[in-house]
């Protein structure tokens, strides 16, 4: 998620306040609107992102980094060196909370990308397929979790 | 900031364009769901009175407050719509642009209101997209032929440089990726780490063209419309919308964004229209220009960095509080389409 869930609340809530209610005649849908807002008020400050998510993601990412690590490792000295940078990132992520574990390894996914990027080499070219794995399987669990679209009501109004 | 109703304003714009002393009304003033970016108000302004009444149709364009161009600018689209006014082109007429911010608050443009509908490019229950196979069989090949006139316009000859003229070679590619790059830095999100995948594969294959086009930047299922025939009529493209991100580039940049995954509507077929294969095919027979793969896969990868870059910019205005639009965070969850994408046109996942 780019947006923390108490900001997604904080922007519903405000866009309902100043956008919506005012184009509300119905005391009844008024009312009901005011009951929504009352609800996300009180949600904000009790959700978090579910941790079975951030774990799948975060176990995803740092088994495809150790692969790629280890990938590495059969290749030039400085194939090797980035393999000991991308080792010392993953073992230096937090345990917990899972957020910050996930968003630690994350950033040493992009570095990875970014130091394989730069090795032109049999051993980049492993590491860099181990890390397309994660990429794969992490597109596919964002997907699942997600319902069927709203777009053309949202568009046609 | 002024609380006049926005009819009475735009009676007062028009008054002093249009009046020329005879009475002047705005009826059926109705604000646009469609478009996520610019404001897009329709409206009618009747002339006269009696017998000497005359309707005209207008749509109003206005900058957002915030959103997902942002900083936006609605001059350069202004005058590249005002200089193509009189062509073939179905773009609209353009006749007023106003950057007084004491007319509307903020700055606007008026164009004719054309006739037809816009289908969108969100799949329908049915499965079948928002074109019969007989529509698509007369739309696809006429809105290639739109597209390569829009390519062939003399940008030189319209005075239309002041768009930024690219250096032919690979400045015309690495202009677009450094532009959309610069969007994301702005917004300043976590980056998805497919993201950075696709980042480093684009920044290492950047195309070479000397072509230099018009490219409109925006040409795809959404911003077509269309008549849809009647009696055994076939339809017909009447206008081309939304011409925001236009620019001077690679005319593939906008087979690519046409061709695109993220406007199929869920069918198999480009734009809603035809497959791939086959709309490529219009476009080289409609142009002279050959489609060339490796440039067209640049593009088609850089299209789905460009729709994140959209996305990321409004999720940022809506985080910021500066845009109270809902529809700012329901990209949230439509990022995840677009990194499956990315995903399958770096082929970790199989399907593109």
């Amino acid at each position: 998620m780019r947006i923390p869930p108490e900001e997604l609340v904080d922007g519903c809530v405000r866009t309902l306040q100043e956008r919506v209610l005012p184009a509300l005649s119905s005391r009844f849908a008024r009312g009901q609107l005011y009951a929504v807002i009352d609800v996300l008020r009180n949600l904000r400050d009790r959700v978090e992102e579910k941790s079975a998510l951030l774990k799948a993601e975060a176990d995803s990412a740092a088994d495809a980094l150790a692969r790629a690590s280890e990938a590495l490792r059969a290749g030039s000295a400085a194939a090797t060196a980035a393999a000991e940078e991308i080792a010392a990132a993953v073992a230096a992520a937090p345990a917990d909370p899972l957020a910050s574990r996930r968003g630690a390894l994350n950033e040493a996914f992009v570095r990875a990308l970014e130091r394989i990027d730069a090795l032109s080499e049999p051993s980049a070219d492993a590491a860099h397929a181990a890390l397309g794995g994660h990429l794969a399987a992490q597109a596919i669990r964002d997907i699942v979790t997600l319902k069927p679209s709203l777009l053309e009501e949202i568009s046609r109004g | 900031m002024t609380q006049e109703p926005l009819e009475d304003r735009l009676v007062r714009f028009f008054s002093a364009r249009l009046g020329a002393g005879r009475p002047l009304r705005v009826t059926d003033l109705d604000r646009a769901t469609e478009g996520f970016s610019q404001e897009t108000f329709f409206f009618t302004l009747e002339l006269g009175d009696g017998d000497t009444r005359e309707r005209r149709s207008y749509v109003a364009k206005r900058e957002p407050e915030a959103g997902l161009l942002e900083p936006y600018d609605l001059e350069p689209e202004f005058r590249v719509l005002h200089a193509l006014s009189a062509d073939p082109l179905p773009s609209p007429a353009t006749p007023f642009f106003e950057r007084d911010p004491a007319v509307l608050e903020r700055p606007f443009y008026v164009m004719e209101r054309l006739p037809g509908e816009v289908p969108i490019p969100a799949a329908g229950a049915s499965g079948t997209g928002p074109f019969s196979a007989e529509e698509r069989a007369v739309l696809g090949p006429e809105l290639m032929r739109r597209l390569a006139e829009i390519h062939a316009v003399d940008w030189q000859a319209r005075g239309l440089d002041f768009l930024e003229t690219p250096a032919p070679g690979a400045e015309v590619a690495a202009r677009e990726l450094a532009r959309w790059e610069a969007r994301i830095a702005r917004a300043a999100l976590p980056p998805a780490p497919v993201l950075v995948d696709a980042l480093l594969w684009l920044r290492r294959h950047v195309p070479e063209t000397d072509e230099i086009t018009l490219v409109h930047g925006d040409y795809r299922l959404g911003n077509f419309l269309i008549e849809r025939g009647s009696g055994g009529a076939p339809p017909r493209v009447t206008g081309i919308l939304d011409w925001e991100m236009v620019h001077l580039g690679d005319p593939l940049e906008d087979f690519a964004w046409c061709a695109s995954v993220l406007w199929r509507a869920g069918t198999p077929f480009a734009s809603g229209l035809l497959p791939p294969a086959e709309l490529a095919a219009e476009y080289e027979k409609a142009s002279g220009r050959r489609v060339d793969p490796e440039r067209v896969r640049f593009y088609e990868l850089l299209s789905i960095v460009k729709m994140i870059a959209i996305m990321h910019t409004g999720i940022r205005a809506f985080r910021d509080g500066r845009a109270p639009d809902l529809r700012m965070a329901i990209f949230d969850h439509q990022l995840p389409f677009l990194h499956a994408a990315l995903a399958m046109l770096r082929r970790w996942l199989p399907g593109a």
